[in-house]
């Protein structure tokens, strides 16, 4: 019997996430665990991170958890309040925008993202919140992270519907379509980082305690095992930021 | 002291002016400044067939298609952030009675902002390669194009325009000059690209009171102003009231079935019969 884990598989998403921030990025966060993990960044490795908000907030500094970004509490702080076209437009379209964190239903293995609706085994579809800022985000971000949980059934060879593109799509590179940003340069979820590089999708750690060939079958997309290395675990700082401060409540880690 | 054309109606009166089939915006963000009292005003007049563009849908969009009165919706998305999705939105979108046109959220404020300014199509990069593009593209609503410059592909969209919008603002004075705290997402563009704007307001106070710097809608664009304290309760208006979460998370759960979604409406809309009573009956 190996110990019970110090933290959450929340937690340890979160932490992951916030990992793939690189001090001085601009980065534009959807909903949900990307807020949480991008401002763990700037509160640790990466504090002249600039975040941007697409309902028209430039460098929020919350001081309380939010429900999502319409929440006002997410906009606390902010040291310019302006419009979805100076955040999607001028600093998104207009390339100045060097990372997107997203959530995802599902990916495949180049990083395109669907949210937009889900096929059931019987057939049956369901729909969801759709795009957003999503679309705008994965498409001229210079690398677009995606963060979600680990499911099988949120990886697809073929996705259903491909609301926000990745690195290829329909088998040939994103740049030919017109794309500008970079794409997806990795999925994050509470097992694994999955880079994704010219060669497709890469298992590129595990997280402490993980097994990777168990990861790697429960990640029904083409996946190159290589050797991966053990994800970081959460350091005491990150786990106390994390439930003092980013989510006492446990909405998003627990 | 400047002087300025009374614009002030009361809700029943604009409501009245919006007819069957009405090109509607609304300015509502997922939880965060929805037309509510407003939407509460349209549902209740039972109004049909309207044609709705909003470009992140929230309370205001699911109340109106779950009463039936919208027979399409033009949107970039939406939900009630963590309290759920659009239930009545994506029921209708499945069950094929309501006809869904998706953008991205950038997408559908870049048309708004070609058709407020009379461009003849806008460009854009955002899109590409998508689904969304597809259907766009099958349904009229989008082309794809070369960059007549640099021969680089691009996607090319139609203006937008609108007939009416609506926004919940904090403070108008009497001709409509209106002032909004906290960030604006695609409010300038919507209210920018409708031949009518409706605002709704906390606080109407008298032309002169606002710092000119400080106007976000000019009264030029304004056609009607009402008195809407607390209007977009359950949702949040920065800086003056907080969403009611245990409401929003009521709607949700009701939401997320036809009878359900029909019971919310009886007791909450319908049965309460004017907005103030709805107030009344939430705060008790």
């Amino acid at each position: 019997m190996t110990a019970r884990p110090a933290w959450t598989r929340g937690e340890m998403l979160a932490v992951a996430g916030s990992l793939q921030v690189r001090d001085g990025d601009v980065a534009i966060v959807g909903l949900g665990l990307p807020q949480v993990a991008a401002l763990l960044a700037r509160y640790t490795h990466a504090p002249s991170t600039r975040l941007l908000l697409e309902i028209g907030v430039f460098e929020p500094d919350p001081t309380e958890p939010a429900m999502g970004i319409a929440d006002p509490r997410m906009w606390q702080g902010g040291s310019s309040f302006g419009s979805m076209l100076e955040i999607l437009g001028v600093m998104l379209h207009g390339r100045r925008v060097t990372l997107g964190m997203l959530g995802a239903l599902q990916v495949d293995q180049w990083g395109s993202i669907n949210t937009t609706e889900v096929v059931a085994e019987d057939g049956s579809r369901r729909r969801f919140n759709g795009s957003g800022g999503g679309n705008d985000i994965a498409s001229h971000a210079a690398r677009t992270v995606v963060i979600m949980s680990h499911q099988p059934r949120k990886f697809a060879r073929v996705l259903p519907f491909v609301t926000s593109p990745g690195r290829m799509v329909r088998g040939r590179p994103r740049d030919q379509f017109g794309l500008t940003g970079g794409g997806t340069c990795a999925i994050v979820t509470d097992r694994a980082v999955i880079a994704i590089g010219p060669q497709g999708a890469v298992l590129d750690s595990v997280h402490p305690g993980e097994d990777p060939d168990a990861v790697v079958a429960d990640t029904p997309i083409p996946l190159l095992r290589g050797a991966p290395a053990e994800t970081p675990a959460p350091t005491a700082e990150q786990l106390d930021l994390i439930r003092s401060r980013l989510d006492p409540h446990g909405w998003y880690t627990r | 002291m400047r002087a300025g054309p009374d614009r002030r109606e009361s809700l029943a009166d604009v409501v009245a002016d919006i007819r069957d089939g009405t090109r509607l915006a609304l300015c509502g963000f997922a939880i965060t400044r929805n037309a509510v009292a407003f939407a509460h005003e349209l549902v209740r007049a039972r109004r049909h067939r309207l044609s709705l563009t909003q470009v992140i849908g929230g309370m205001e969009t699911d109340l109106l298609v779950a009463a039936g009165a919208v027979d399409d919706l033009s949107y970039g998305g939406g939900s009630l952030d963590r309290f759920g999705p659009l239930h009545a939105v994506n029921r209708a979108a499945m069950a094929g009675t309501l006809r869904l046109v998706e953008y991205s959220a950038l997408a559908l404020t870049l048309r708004l902002h070609a058709g407020a300014l009379g461009l003849p199509f806008i460009a854009t990069r955002s899109l590409l390669g998508s689904d969304l593009a597809q259907a766009l593209i099958a349904g009229g609503h989008a082309r794809l194009a070369e960059d007549p410059f640099d021969g680089t592909p691009c996607l090319v969209l139609p203006p937008l325009r609108t007939d009416v919008a609506v926004v919940h603002v904090d403070v108008a004075d009497t001709a409509g000059n209106a002032v909004i705290a906290g960030p604006t997402w695609s409010i300038p563009e919507t209210v920018r690209a409708a031949d009518t704007v409706i605002v709704l307001a906390e606080e109407v106070v008298d032309v002169g009171a606002i710092d000119p710097s400080h106007v976000h809608i000019p009264a030029a664009l304004v056609h009607a102003v009402v008195a809407a304290p607390r209007g977009a309760y359950p949702t949040a208006v920065f800086g003056r009231y907080d969403y009611d979460g245990a409401h929003l998370r009521r709607y949700a759960q009701a939401a997320a079935d036809a009878a359900g979604t029909a019971a919310y409406l009886d007791e909450w809309v319908f049965g309460t019969g004017t907005f103030d009573a709805f107030l009344s009956k939430a705060a008790a």
